[in-house]
């Protein structure tokens, strides 16, 4: 035997406990989960108690029970509600990097800063006893957790403020979990407690207004919604003139960009109705109102197409540049969406602060309408300080020194630095993490479900692995739980290679 | 770095073969067999008492010690591990289960032993226990467990409560109406303007939907299991009621006032502590809940009363029980533990620890349960657990053509919505019974075995529908629901002949 052979063999052996483990605990379940999905597996009907029973293909069966029925659709809506959070996450967690790479030891040459803080956070504190929190237990405990987090800050530098960031990552979830669920407490939880003076205050201010300046408001919460709209098709009718967008490609991001538009003229009923606290969204966009958008978003797209049409293009692909145009339609899509759902909240605020108890604090776990985001703010905590904020600190140290004092020659503003300098230099870092972000928000969900609400109200925080879990373990479906994971699974990996091939060329850049 | 690899791989075989041979089944002399159960500390006793009733009564090897040895297993209680563990072939040799749908659940897999046989021979067959929980524990006439213990739903009543806001504690037997007034009077007394959310005191804890809709004459299924007839007016009165006194008049807790609640759950949840703390006047619930009530010193004179009827009233029953595993290697000598069950020495345990009623109710009978020395407080209480065991309480009503859980996770899906402002009562109930006909519908299909029973069923639901319409009576074997047996023979609807027009079908 050669000395290749051997040293081979060898590599082998060492390495055979980890192959084996992994062909018998991944990769044999993940393909046999393949298999079961296109069978009729039940345990309650095949298993090896039951011998004559045999396990049937029923070929797509599963895949289309699961897209005919609701309960697929509103799961996955869940799950995407919940994923709306992974941008503001990723920005949250960079914010913190950006912070944490400072130097915040007293005596490090920024006592204007300290003072800063110090004013500012005396400030809040003055505002919040103004607004009743002044003699609670809150206050005081508020007071003197900022205070303690300051004082260590300043003695331990941002190694302190690294350590105290990145707490929840190494917590235990269900701890967590259990945590949140008392902060969450509708009468007694600290979130309300200290919410609810806010809100009285907000209340008094409210009922002092005259409800046209929020019927205005309202109105011109549609107006930049048509705003947002004219600049979106606008962004897309200029990049297909420059041949950046093929007409081909621009097809979906004007159907997606038209979307909240299509919402509001669907949603619209004839005249407001009375509002109570219990119907925010009962201020919905009138028949006249809703025709109205329709007629003038109409025009804003005919007059952008007829541009298109008119102008002299730089020749492209018809599938050119889907990936871009696709970025953007979604996210003034969300812009939208956002004005959308806003505009009518601030309509309806004299009515709910009209009510006899004025502008509650919500239930937050145990109401339909706010379960969903009580769990993004809490995800939203706890990824702020996770492993995202690591890779950007590793990101940002490797940034060379040599750009900033390049930024600096040329009199570039803090600003423009960031801008120009750290956000290009992060892109790699920024791809990587809202690729495995995206991956996680899918797959996410299931513990917080579990733990905090089991699934509910109503369905309300049931995601789609929540949703695996119950069909295949409390009823015993393993066919359809496994036609569930693989939807999952092939969701997954679209949004990744899509990642993939249209993210990428921005980090190349 | 090869020499260390070889050495890590020698320890850990050796490391294995020292576990293998420390393990019990390895070094005990009888056979070892395992008991699934929840962490209860009296599980101790009662596997030690299970080996001297072993030596008492025989069952002995030749040096006189028990011929099996017991061991608990409280870390695979739970339902999700016991469903994996017994369908992969290493589930344990007893496993507690709850009786009815959980029972219907694992008996589908075919993973329990058939006991009908050596319940017979070892004495522990179903007329060892109540008449109400026989269909919990048997499915199509064969028994498959024999309970640990029993739980009948009473309404716990803390009279110091009553006393000291004034009024009279309920009667025994009260009806709905006088539920509502006497909720809506306390509420008023008890939680004067300004009452911090964290010092109010409740009327009661909750009062079961079933519970309401049953005592209106209403089933979750119809006579023969095939359909949902939770779509009525009765069922849109139960919702409307509880959300009543949940969400409007407030005298039962909503989620968010259980929470404004700084106290920690234990055995038997958060509700006891707020019963022995007197914000809650009253807790629906079992016997068992006396484990906890004895810690609490200061409760006076306990009373158990009926939970409120419309114009039948009803009580739920329900058990956890022991079942053989289809796998064990040692099915005869788990019979033996489920002898032990219905026997003196195990049942005394049960009446002695409160742990909910003994399975056998001969041993309810005797001074030891009805008035224990050491708490005379309690005199009043389990007497009247064993009445509504033996007057009132009904099953779980079951199909064999849905599972429970999908019921229960349909049902609480609607009723969610409805609370949520979402839609309407009677949308809530059009939805929960279109929903749970759905799941049947899909249950046959991936069940085609099932459609023959299905059809024959539907054929005598049309038959029962034409009796009820002509007023006449129904013959006792054509309901094979629990409730309408218990509902129809109070009302005097059912025959035990079949009329003559029409040809008898069973089953």
């Amino acid at each position: 035997m050669t000395k290749e052979r051997r040293n081979l063999l060898l590599g082998l052996a060492f390495l055979s406990p980890n192959i084996f483990g992994v062909l018998t605990f991944v990769i044999f379940p993940v393909g046999f989960s393949l298999v079961m999905a296109f069978s009729n597996w039940d345990l309650t009907q095949h298993n090896m108690f039951k011998p004559d029973a045999e396990v049937e293909m029923v070929g797509a069966k599963n895949f289309i029970d699961l897209i005919s029925g609701d309960r697929f659709v509103r799961f996955l809506g869940n799950t995407l509600f919940f994923m709306m959070g992974i941008p503001f996450s990723v920005a949250g967690s960079l914010c913190a990097a950006i912070l944490l790479s400072k130097d915040t030891r007293a005596g490090g040459g920024k006592p204007m800063l300290w003072m800063i803080a110090a004013c500012v956070f005396v400030a809040s504190i003055a505002m919040l006893a103004a607004v009743g929190m002044g003699g609670t237990a809150m206050t005081i405990l508020l007071v003197g957790a900022m205070c303690g987090i300051l004082t260590c800050g300043m003695i331990g530098g941002r190694t302190f403020y690294r350590t105290l960031f990145y707490t929840p990552h190494f917590v235990a979830g269900v701890a967590t979990f259990i945590l949140w669920k008392k902060l969450y407490s509708k009468e007694t939880g600290p979130v309300n407690v200290s919410l609810q003076p806010m809100l009285n205050f907000f209340t008094d201010q409210v009922n002092a207004t005259p409800d046209g300046m929020f019927a205005t408001v309202f109105v011109l919460g549609l107006v930049l919604l048509v705003g947002a709209y004219f600049l979106g098709t606008r962004k897309l009718r200029l990049m297909m003139i420059d041949g950046e967008l093929g007409w081909g490609a621009a097809i979906l991001p004007l159907i997606i960009i038209s979307l909240p538009i299509v919402v509001a003229v669907v949603w619209g009923q004839v005249g407001p109705k009375t509002l109570t606290t219990s119907d925010v969204l009962g201020f919905r966009i009138t028949l006249t109102a809703g025709f109205m958008l329709a007629v003038v978003a109409g025009l804003i797209l005919l007059v952008h197409l007829l541009g298109v049409a008119r102008a002299e293009r730089f020749p492209c692909k018809p599938s050119e540049g889907f990936g871009s145009g696709f970025v953007i339609a979604i996210l003034f899509m969300v812009l939208q969406f956002v004005l959308l759902g806003l505009s009518p909240v601030v309509g309806a605020l004299p009515a709910m602060a009209g009510d006899a108890d004025g502008l509650a604090a919500p239930s937050w776990l145990n109401d339909t309408s706010w379960a969903k985001p009580a769990l993004m703010i809490m995800g939203f905590w706890a990824a702020i300080g996770s492993n995202n904020m690591l890779l950007y600190l590793a990101a940002l140290s490797n940034v060379p020194e040599e750009l900033y004092e390049a930024a600096d020659i040329d009199g570039a503003t803090p600003i423009q630095r960031f801008w120009n300098v750290t956000w290009p230099q992060l892109a790699p870092t920024t791809f990587f993490i809202l690729v495995m972000a995206t991956i996680g928000g899918l797959q996410g969900g299931f513990e917080m479900a579990r733990v905090m609400t089991k699934g509910g109200p109503a369905g309300a925080t049931t995601t789609l692995s929540y949703f695996i879990y119950q069909e295949g373990f409390e009823t015993g479906r393993l066919g359809f739980a496994s036609a569930v994971a693989w939807a999952l699974f092939v969701l997954i990996f679209t949004v990744t290679v899509f990642n993939w091939k249209f993210g990428n060329r921005y980090v190349n850049d | 770095m090869k020499y260390l690899f070889l050495i890590i791989a020698i320890i850990l075989s050796l490391a294995a073969l020292g576990t293998y041979y420390s393990a019990p089944d390895t070094t005990s002399k009888v056979p070892v067999i395992y008991w699934v159960t929840d962490r209860n500390p009296a599980r101790e006793l009662q596997v030690k008492k299970f080996h001297e009733w072993c030596i008492e009564n025989g069952h002995v090897g030749e040096d006189g010690q028990p011929r099996v040895e017991l061991r608990l297993d409280m870390a695979n209680r739970d339902k999700t591990k016991q469903i994996i563990q017994s369908v992969s072939g290493v589930g344990s040799d007893i496993m507690d289960l709850g009786g009815g749908s959980n029972l219907r659940l694992f008996q589908q897999m075919n993973v329990l032993k058939d006991v009908t046989e050596a319940g017979k021979e070892l004495g522990f067959d179903p007329s060892k226990t109540y008449a109400a929980v026989e269909p919990l524990i048997t499915v199509d006439g064969r028994q498959y467990m024999f309970p640990c213990n029993v739980t009948v739903r009473g309404v716990w009543v803390n009279t110091d409560v009553f006393k000291a806001v004034g009024m009279e504690p309920p009667p025994t037997r009260w009806t709905i109406e006088q539920f509502d007034r006497m909720g809506q009077e306390f509420n008023k007394i008890a939680n004067p303007p300004g009452t911090r959310a964290d010092q109010r005191r409740f009327f009661c804890d909750d009062i079961s939907e079933t519970l309401l809709y049953r005592s209106m004459g209403l089933s979750l299924f119809n006579e023969t299991a095939t359909r949902c007839t939770l779509n009525d007016p009765r069922y849109v009165r139960t919702l409307t009621l509880r959300h009543k006194w949940i969400y409007i008049d407030n005298f039962m807790p909503t989620p968010d006032d259980t929470d404004a609640f700084a106290t920690e759950q234990g055995y038997g949840g958060a509700k006891l502590a707020l019963f022995g703390t007197g914000n809650y006047a009253m807790v629906t619930g079992g016997r068992y809940y006396l484990i906890r009530f004895r810690d609490y010193n200061n409760l006076g004179q306990m009373r158990v009363v009926e939970p409120p009827y419309d114009h039948f009233p009803n009580t739920t029953i329900s058990t956890r029980a022991a079942v053989v595993y289809q796998g064990s290697d040692y099915p005869h000598l788990a019979n033996l533990f489920q002898a032990y069950l219905a026997s003196e020495n195990y049942n005394a345990l049960i009446v002695e620890d409160a742990d909910a009623l003994p399975p056998n109710p001969a041993y309810t009978r005797s001074d030891s349960f009805l008035r224990p020395e050491k708490h005379p407080n309690e005199w009043g209480a389990h007497g009247q657990f064993v009445k509504m065991a033996e007057e009132i309480a009904i099953g779980e009503v079951l199909s064999p053509f849905v599972l429970g859980d999908v019921v229960w996770r349909e049902v609480k899906f609607y009723r969610e919505d409805f609370y949520a402002g979402q839609i309407t009562a009677e949308e809530a109930a059009k939805r929960t019974a279109e929903r749970i006909d759905f799941e049947i519908d899909n249950e046959l299909k991936r069940k085609p075995h099932l459609q023959e029973k299905f059809d024959r069923r539907m054929a005598l639901q049309k038959k029962i529908d034409a009796l009820k319409a002509a007023g006449k009576k129904i013959p006792r074997a054509w309901v094979s629901n629990t409730f309408y047996l218990r509902y129809y023979a109070a009302q005097g609807m059912l025959t035990d002949e079949v009329p003559a027009s029409l040809e008898r079908e069973g089953e």
